[in-house]
């Protein structure tokens, strides 16, 4: 099957999403791929930024917010719990401010401040964005795969990273010239020109941060982006356009991945008229697809019999997508 | 004798510590307006950047707020100043100081 030779052939491969409309089967597929790379040996992390993360379901397996979870031998899961992250993070906040000003409390319009900052909905996708960039830059695994969230979702998660470093780059230099000035101070005032600027070095932290995170998503060769579609028209017409915007963030496009499709020896036995529509309706919009997206249809999924849930059903999807033998 | 050479580079020092200070003191004249400009620079700058930064505190979220967070710390024996600053209506004062 071609996904599985794109697998073999580009070894240096290391990060793997799967994005598309809600309800498609990206989460089926990322546990499925994980299952597979890590029967061929790999030591593979499936993780999700999704805050109604879907893995323990697939697991049948409570995970959420316990870190990286194993689930079999080289495979491990887990779902970032942003609230209680974000809570750890408020305390870090208040012990460093409380131990560098030598005070007992916080003083009260600065805890009204990070209660605010911690009410809006921006601080979740930060705070997420943040989390990944503490698993994937950690480097413990052969394999990440990313169980991304639905398509808008995903979209604004990966144009953060650019906007993030622009914004960054310009309070750097704003804050450079604030040195600038403060040095000149000293100079004429012949005092001793005072610390390091620590809010320079936290700033060049943060751009550092930032940059390996949007330096992996968008790695040609070590990163890899499935698009997960259905033979239906209006997600055909949709994929299409996510890929365009995709492509404007340098998102290392490497195929989509036809999901539900019904099995077509189906055709050949007495069916009601009613699946026998959907068949017909289904072989245009496979067409369809195949000329929409050429060569890059890197594989077409059966509608299974039952849910994929569970280690079995899982395994068993893997040996659809990737064949059974060994790589 | 050895008292005398001792009186007499007391007696330099002296000297030397009054032009010194005079010296100190035209330095410190013309100085002063150069360090002042500067140190007025630093300060609106540091307004401007605790107002990228933190918008928030004035209902201006300007972005991503988990990395605000980080910098917080480092600027709060400012923020009062700071807001006072963004908030009060300008008058003639300005001009003057």
């Amino acid at each position: 099957m071609l996904l599985r030779e794109a697998f073999e052939k580009d070894n240096e491969r290391k990060y793997i999403m799967f994005g598309g409309k809600g309800g498609l089967g990206k989460t089926t597929f990322s546990a499925a791929t994980a299952f597979w790379l890590a029967q061929q040996g790999h030591k593979v992390l499936l993780f999700s930024v999704d805050p109604q993360a879907s893995l323990s379901d697939i697991f049948k397996q409570d995970i959420f917010g316990k870190g990286a979870v194993k689930i079999m031998e080289n495979l491990y899961a887990q779902e970032i719990d942003a609230d209680s992250h974000i809570r750890r993070y408020q305390d870090e906040i208040r012990k460093k401010i409380r131990d560098m000003y030598g005070i007992d409390q916080v003083p009260e319009e600065i805890e009204h401040y990070i209660q605010a900052a911690s009410a809006e909905p921006a601080m979740e996708e930060s705070a997420i964005f943040d989390a990944v960039v503490d698993i994937v830059v950690g480097g413990d695994y052969d394999f990440y795969i990313y169980d991304l969230v639905p398509l808008g979702h995903a979209l604004y998660y990966l144009s953060m990273a650019k906007v993030y470093d622009e914004w960054i780059n310009r309070i750097t230099k704003l804050r450079q010239e604030m040195r600038e000035q403060e040095v000149m101070v000293a100079r004429i005032k012949r005092e001793k020109i005072t610390e390091e600027d620590q809010i320079l070095t936290e700033l060049e932290y943060i751009k550092n941060r930032i940059n390996q995170s949007s330096s992996i998503l968008t790695d040609r060769k070590k990163t890899a982006f499935y698009f997960v579609v259905v033979p239906e028209e209006m997600i055909i017409l949709d994929t299409a356009k996510a890929a365009q915007l995709f492509a404007k963030f340098d998102v290392p496009l490497a195929g989509y991945v036809v999901n539900r499709v019904l099995p077509a020896e189906l055709a050949g036995q007495n069916i009601p008229p009613y699946l026998q529509n959907r068949l017909k309706m289904q072989n245009r919009y496979l067409e369809e697809i195949d000329k929409t997206f050429g060569a890059q249809v890197v594989g077409r999924v059966p509608e299974l019999e039952r849910d994929v849930t569970g280690l079995p059903m899982i395994e068993k999807l893997a040996g659809i997508m990737f064949g059974n033998g060994k790589a | 004798m050895a008292k005398k050479v001792k009186e007499v580079k007391k007696e330099k020092e002296e000297k030397e510590g009054f032009f010194g200070k005079l010296k100190e003191i035209a330095y410190g004249m013309s100085a002063h307006d150069m360090s002042r400009y500067a140190l007025r620079t630093r300060a609106s700058m540091e307004h401007l950047f605790i107002l990228i930064t933190m918008g928030d505190l004035l209902g201006i979220p300007i972005l991503p707020p988990y990395y605000s967070l980080r910098l917080l710390p480092y600027v709060v024996p400012n923020i009062a100043t700071w807001k006072r600053r963004m908030l009060r209506e300008k008058d003639v004062s300005d001009a003057m100081f």
